[in-house]
């Protein structure tokens, strides 16, 4: 075998298959074709084997657990991005390992939030061409199609193409089966020092507008409650705010997760050491906080001499039909809450606990979705029907479980294909 | 002097801008009261928002031929 054809193994675990992979994406196959099944049963028979039913006359919510879903991805989606540009515009190399991760994220979350959103079409072709042809510029849904699930998501996509030139770029160096495919990424970059600034500088600026774009974006998704003037539950100047900052919270947690496998599988302890998981951490404790503040603010503020509709919805999600949701969430906020406000008291992180707080925190974030999107439909009419009721079937289930399989596909094929983390300069020769 | 490639990108960013511009203010609903008229409502271009779409696309792929401009390494 000559130097030129002999196959080096790359970095990072990139190219190298393993057993626990296979039985990884084996599993997520198999959840991700019940989706597909469970979703062909929603498009053979249409929306009515959802939960999904017309407010008012049918007693039910239009909006369910696929929009509860698409927000709660969207969310995902903020904290990879933004801590990826706060890495590359607040030059922070320790967090460096981190970047990669939040970009991969945000790209995968995306894309699932705009299945869900697809899955909540009855006629998503339909659907798709309409907002392309007809969508209002004054209306918050426009900002959705053009800015969150497209402008956005191309965004990212160009932020984690150009970001990864150079590690494309080292490892088509090295002979391997994917070495095609970093050759074609890296488009001729060979990291002279012309292109390393040229690089530094394009990514300083991605970061620079990208940061804007995603608070527009993501406010924009929250204008889609937060305008509608007739939906008490849902008229509030807080909504906007508040979900950029659930956002952060729910990406974080799973920022955080992503992060603590990877320092375990590919053994990388020295570069995601404490202190990044200690930074993450103290970001979001400090999210929580805001929201929390948020919360009470929020909930003072749309009791506090009420109106009768204002005061069923609120009554509902406190102590009727959405008590549990409610009092669920608001738990798993505050165990994090106190679990990160005691680590960081003490200066003692422990990745064990991070995780933990990191799932939790996601938990309390789908739940807050669900609570803004559902109650003000059932519980929040105007006009005098009786209340309605709303709750998602298998169908429903299975499509949403089969959104996340595909998504830890997506994310399990990137790491095998592409270093999941920067790579250093001890990698610059090969692996 | 800026370089060709620098020059290059930033006419991409203001043609983008300008798409974006155009199709929300002059291709999209007129802006105006009430908002629910019919008047107001619908596109004065059909497709206005995929050109909207297309500004911002135009926008973020200026930083992708600046790094791919062919010339000095």
């Amino acid at each position: 075998m000559t130097a030129e054809t002999e196959k080096r193994e790359l970095p990072l675990g990139v190219g190298r298959i393993t057993k626990g992979w296979i039985l990884f994406i084996g599993f997520s196959v198999v959840v991700l074709a019940f989706g597909i099944y469970a979703y062909s049963v929603q498009f053979t028979q249409g929306e009515i084997a959802t939960g999904m039913r017309d407010l008012g006359t049918m007693g039910g919510a239009t909006w369910g657990l696929y929009i509860t879903m698409a927000i709660y991805f969207v969310g995902v989606s903020f904290a990879g991005i933004t801590v990826a540009a706060f890495i590359r515009l607040t030059a922070q190399a320790y967090l460096k390992p981190l970047a990669r991760m939040a970009e991969v994220l945000t790209v995968v979350a995306l894309i699932l939030g705009a299945l869900s959103i697809m899955a909540d079409l009855g006629q998503p072709i339909r659907g798709i061409v309409n907002l392309f042809m007809y969508a209002r510029p004054q209306s918050p849904f426009f900002g959705t199609v053009t800015l969150v699930l497209t402008g956005y998501l191309y965004a990212s996509v160009v932020y984690l193409y150009l970001d990864g030139r150079r590690d494309a770029g080292i490892l088509a160096r090295v002979p391997s089966r994917l070495r095609w495919f970093h050759r074609l990424w890296a488009a001729g970059y060979k990291d002279t020092p012309k292109e390393k600034e040229r690089h530094k500088r394009t990514n300083f600026w991605m970061s620079v507008a990208v940061i804007p774009l995603l608070v527009i974006a993501h406010s924009t998704l929250g204008f889609v409650f937060g305008l509608q003037v007739g939906r008490p539950g849902w008229y509030s100047a807080l909504q906007a705010p508040a979900f950029v900052i659930l956002a952060g919270i729910s990406g974080l947690g799973h920022l955080i997760i992503f992060a603590a496998i990877v320092r375990t599988r590919l053994n990388q302890r020295k570069r995601l050491n404490m202190d990044v998981f200690s930074w993450m951490g103290k970001f979001m404790l400090a999210l929580l906080l805001i929201y929390v503040y948020f919360l009470i603010v929020d909930h003072l503020t749309s009791t506090f001499t009420a109106r009768e509709e204002e005061l069923r919805v609120f009554n509902a999600v406190l102590w009727g039909e959405y008590a549990w949701i409610y009092w669920l969430s608001v738990a798993t906020l505050a165990i994090p809450l106190l679990i990160l406000a005691r680590q960081f008291f003490a200066k003692k992180w422990n990745i064990g606990w991070l995780v933990v707080s990191g799932f939790l925190v996601n938990v309390a974030a789908i739940g807050k979705r669900y609570l803004i999107v559902v109650p003000s439909q059932t519980y929040g009419g105007l006009l005098p029907y009786a209340v309605g009721s709303y709750s998602p079937t298998w169908v429903e289930y299975g499509t949403i479980i089969g959104i996340f399989a595909l998504g830890a596909i997506l994310f399990g094929i990137f790491a095998k294909t592409f270093p999941i983390m920067h790579l250093q300069e001890k990698h610059e020769g090969g692996a | 002097m800026r370089s060709l490639r620098g020059s290059t990108a930033l006419i991409i960013v203001a043609l983008g801008m300008v798409l974006m511009a155009v199709s929300f203010f002059l291709l999209g609903a007129p802006i105006g009261f009430p908002p629910s008229g019919v008047e107001h409502s619908n596109p004065r271009v059909p497709f206005a928002p995929a050109f909207f779409i297309l500004g911002v696309i135009i926008v973020f792929l200026a930083p992708v031929l600046y790094e791919l401009y062919p010339g000095e390494r």
